[in-house]
Protein backbone atom coordinates (compact mmCIF):
# COMPACT_ATOMS: atom_id res chain seq x y z
CA UNK A 1 0.00 0.00 0.00
CA UNK A 2 1.64 3.38 -0.86
CA UNK A 3 0.78 6.46 1.15
CA UNK A 4 0.90 9.81 0.05
CA UNK A 5 3.56 12.13 1.32
CA UNK A 6 1.98 14.23 3.77
CA UNK A 7 2.85 17.67 3.42
CA UNK A 8 1.61 20.25 6.05
CA UNK A 9 1.20 23.81 4.85
CA UNK A 10 3.11 26.29 6.52
CA UNK A 11 0.66 29.50 7.68
CA UNK A 12 1.31 32.66 8.33
CA UNK A 13 -0.90 35.13 11.21
CA UNK A 14 -1.42 38.57 9.47
CA UNK A 15 -3.42 40.76 11.26
CA UNK A 16 -4.85 44.42 10.77
CA UNK A 17 -4.47 45.70 13.77
CA UNK A 18 -2.85 48.84 12.89
CA UNK A 19 -5.32 49.86 10.65
CA UNK A 20 -8.31 49.18 13.09
CA UNK A 21 -6.05 51.28 15.17
CA UNK A 22 -6.05 54.14 12.96
CA UNK A 23 -9.62 53.17 12.22
CA UNK A 24 -10.30 54.06 16.18
CA UNK A 25 -9.05 57.10 16.93
CA UNK A 26 -5.32 56.40 16.22
CA UNK A 27 -5.62 54.37 19.42
CA UNK A 28 -2.02 54.21 20.78
CA UNK A 29 -0.59 50.76 21.23
CA UNK A 30 -0.15 51.16 24.83
CA UNK A 31 -3.62 51.94 24.90
CA UNK A 32 -4.48 48.58 23.25
CA UNK A 33 -2.06 47.11 25.33
CA UNK A 34 -3.73 48.16 28.73
CA UNK A 35 -7.01 47.12 27.75
CA UNK A 36 -5.76 43.47 27.17
CA UNK A 37 -3.04 42.97 29.70
CA UNK A 38 0.25 42.77 27.87
CA UNK A 39 2.75 45.18 27.22
CA UNK A 40 3.37 47.49 24.22
CA UNK A 41 6.01 45.65 23.27
CA UNK A 42 3.68 42.66 22.71
CA UNK A 43 1.08 44.48 21.21
CA UNK A 44 4.27 45.93 18.41
CA UNK A 45 5.56 42.29 18.18
CA UNK A 46 2.08 41.50 17.09
CA UNK A 47 1.52 43.78 15.10
CA UNK A 48 5.15 43.21 13.36
CA UNK A 49 4.36 39.69 12.90
CA UNK A 50 7.14 38.68 15.21
CA UNK A 51 4.64 36.83 17.78
CA UNK A 52 1.37 35.10 16.98
CA UNK A 53 -0.83 35.87 20.08
CA UNK A 54 -2.70 33.10 22.15
CA UNK A 55 -6.36 32.46 21.47
CA UNK A 56 -7.35 34.57 24.43
CA UNK A 57 -5.55 37.66 23.60
CA UNK A 58 -6.37 37.57 19.87
CA UNK A 59 -9.93 37.47 20.92
CA UNK A 60 -9.41 39.95 23.42
CA UNK A 61 -7.67 42.11 20.90
CA UNK A 62 -10.98 41.27 17.95
CA UNK A 63 -13.80 42.91 21.17
CA UNK A 64 -11.79 45.82 22.00
CA UNK A 65 -12.09 46.71 18.28
CA UNK A 66 -15.81 45.45 18.45
CA UNK A 67 -15.35 42.78 15.05
CA UNK A 68 -15.22 39.34 14.52
CA UNK A 69 -11.64 37.63 15.17
CA UNK A 70 -11.17 36.77 11.10
CA UNK A 71 -11.56 40.13 10.26
CA UNK A 72 -8.19 41.25 12.72
CA UNK A 73 -6.52 37.94 12.39
CA UNK A 74 -6.00 36.09 9.28
CA UNK A 75 -4.53 32.75 8.16
CA UNK A 76 -2.90 33.18 4.73
CA UNK A 77 -0.95 29.50 3.42
CA UNK A 78 2.58 30.18 1.63
CA UNK A 79 3.38 26.58 0.57
CA UNK A 80 0.32 24.19 -0.38
CA UNK A 81 -0.03 20.60 1.32
CA UNK A 82 -0.83 17.44 -0.13
CA UNK A 83 -1.77 14.28 1.60
CA UNK B 1 16.49 50.77 24.30
CA UNK B 2 13.15 50.27 23.29
CA UNK B 3 12.60 46.95 24.94
CA UNK B 4 10.44 45.70 27.52
CA UNK B 5 11.54 46.14 31.63
CA UNK B 6 11.72 41.84 30.83
CA UNK B 7 14.21 42.61 28.27
CA UNK B 8 15.99 44.97 30.22
CA UNK B 9 16.38 42.51 33.42
CA UNK B 10 17.59 40.24 30.97
CA UNK B 11 20.31 41.94 29.96
CA UNK B 12 21.06 43.03 33.24
CA UNK B 13 21.19 39.67 34.35
CA UNK B 14 23.35 38.74 31.26
CA UNK B 15 25.91 40.93 32.12
CA UNK B 16 26.16 39.89 35.42
CA UNK B 17 26.52 36.85 34.63
CA UNK B 18 29.15 36.79 32.58
CA UNK B 19 30.61 39.17 34.77
CA UNK B 20 30.65 36.07 37.25
CA UNK B 21 31.49 33.62 34.97
CA UNK B 22 34.81 35.70 33.88
CA UNK B 23 35.78 36.32 37.73
CA UNK B 24 35.22 32.72 38.55
CA UNK B 25 37.42 31.87 35.37
CA UNK B 26 40.05 34.50 36.00
CA UNK B 27 40.32 33.37 39.81
CA UNK B 28 39.81 29.27 38.96
CA UNK B 29 42.40 29.29 36.44
CA UNK B 30 45.09 30.76 38.43
CA UNK B 31 44.61 28.54 41.24
CA UNK B 32 44.74 25.23 38.77
CA UNK B 33 47.89 26.75 36.98
CA UNK B 34 49.44 27.14 40.46
CA UNK B 35 48.63 23.79 40.86
CA UNK B 36 46.26 23.94 43.51
CA UNK B 37 43.85 20.79 43.64
CA UNK B 38 43.12 20.17 46.70
CA UNK B 39 38.83 20.65 46.97
CA UNK B 40 38.47 22.50 50.13
CA UNK B 41 40.78 25.26 48.40
CA UNK B 42 38.23 26.10 46.51
CA UNK B 43 35.25 25.76 49.04
CA UNK B 44 34.86 29.64 48.83
CA UNK B 45 35.33 30.26 45.56
CA UNK B 46 32.21 27.26 44.78
CA UNK B 47 30.16 28.89 48.01
CA UNK B 48 30.62 32.21 46.51
CA UNK B 49 29.93 31.54 43.07
CA UNK B 50 26.96 29.14 43.73
CA UNK B 51 26.05 31.84 45.98
CA UNK B 52 26.08 34.78 43.45
CA UNK B 53 24.00 32.83 41.07
CA UNK B 54 21.07 32.73 43.18
CA UNK B 55 21.61 36.07 44.18
CA UNK B 56 21.66 37.49 40.09
CA UNK B 57 18.65 35.00 39.29
CA UNK B 58 16.45 36.50 43.25
CA UNK B 59 17.59 39.85 41.82
CA UNK B 60 16.57 39.63 38.48
CA UNK B 61 13.41 37.96 39.52
CA UNK B 62 12.49 41.15 42.37
CA UNK B 63 13.73 43.88 39.73
CA UNK B 64 11.04 42.02 37.36
CA UNK B 65 8.53 42.17 39.75
CA UNK B 66 8.94 45.66 41.17
CA UNK B 67 8.87 46.57 37.75
CA UNK B 68 5.38 44.84 36.65
CA UNK B 69 4.17 46.52 39.73
CA UNK B 70 2.91 49.48 37.65
CA UNK B 71 1.66 47.54 35.12
CA UNK B 72 -1.61 45.25 35.52
CA UNK B 73 -0.17 42.15 33.92
CA UNK B 74 3.14 42.18 35.29
CA UNK B 75 4.66 39.49 32.73
CA UNK B 76 2.65 38.81 29.81
CA UNK B 77 2.23 35.98 27.74
CA UNK B 78 5.10 36.49 25.26
CA UNK B 79 7.11 36.63 27.86
CA UNK B 80 6.12 33.58 29.85
CA UNK B 81 6.76 32.32 26.48
CA UNK B 82 10.40 33.39 25.49
CA UNK B 83 11.30 32.38 29.01
CA UNK B 84 9.92 28.69 28.55
CA UNK B 85 11.34 28.03 25.43
CA UNK B 86 15.13 30.07 26.27
CA UNK B 87 14.77 27.20 29.25
CA UNK B 88 13.92 24.34 26.46
CA UNK B 89 16.74 25.54 24.29
CA UNK B 90 19.09 25.84 27.18
CA UNK B 91 19.13 22.82 29.39
CA UNK B 92 20.75 20.79 27.58
CA UNK B 93 24.25 22.33 28.01
CA UNK B 94 23.22 21.42 31.77
CA UNK B 95 22.74 18.59 31.17
CA UNK B 96 25.76 17.36 29.02
CA UNK B 97 27.68 19.41 31.87
CA UNK B 98 26.27 17.15 34.45
CA UNK B 99 26.62 13.67 32.37
CA UNK B 100 30.23 14.54 31.65
CA UNK B 101 30.49 15.05 35.80
CA UNK B 102 29.33 11.23 36.21
CA UNK B 103 31.14 9.82 33.33
CA UNK B 104 34.57 11.50 35.24
CA UNK B 105 33.44 10.07 38.33
CA UNK B 106 33.72 6.79 37.14
CA UNK B 107 36.80 6.89 35.02
CA UNK B 108 37.77 8.75 38.58
CA UNK B 109 38.62 12.02 37.61
CA UNK B 110 39.92 14.32 40.21
CA UNK B 111 37.02 15.77 42.35
CA UNK B 112 37.80 19.31 41.38
CA UNK B 113 37.48 18.92 38.09
CA UNK B 114 33.67 17.73 38.04
CA UNK B 115 33.34 20.74 40.55
CA UNK B 116 34.33 23.01 38.43
CA UNK B 117 32.95 20.75 35.45
CA UNK B 118 29.07 21.13 36.95
CA UNK B 119 29.70 24.82 37.98
CA UNK B 120 30.87 25.71 34.58
CA UNK B 121 27.89 24.10 33.05
CA UNK B 122 25.40 25.69 35.07
CA UNK B 123 26.96 29.19 34.49
CA UNK B 124 27.13 28.29 31.07
CA UNK B 125 23.28 27.08 30.52
CA UNK B 126 22.27 30.54 32.16
CA UNK B 127 24.31 32.77 30.34
CA UNK B 128 22.99 30.80 27.07
CA UNK B 129 19.11 30.94 28.10
CA UNK B 130 19.72 34.37 28.61
CA UNK B 131 21.03 34.93 25.44
CA UNK B 132 18.22 32.95 23.55
CA UNK B 133 15.59 35.02 25.57
CA UNK B 134 17.49 38.38 24.23
CA UNK B 135 17.26 36.48 20.60
CA UNK B 136 13.57 35.72 21.12
CA UNK B 137 12.80 39.10 22.19
CA UNK B 138 14.37 40.98 19.04
CA UNK B 139 13.80 38.16 16.11
CA UNK B 140 10.36 36.64 17.48
CA UNK B 141 8.67 33.78 18.67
Amino acid sequence: MTRGKVIVPKMVLQNQIRTLRFMHGEMTQQDLADRIGVSRQTINAIEGGKYSPTLEAAFQIARVFGRPLDEVFQCVVTRGGRV
Amino acid sequence: MGGSFEEKSVWIQLIATVLALAAYSVIAGRMLAAGVTALPAYAALFMVATGLMVVLLVAGLVVAALAGRGRPEGRDERDRLIGWRAESNSGWLLATGVFAAITGMIFSIDNVWIAHLLLLSLFLSEVLGFVMRLVYYRRGV
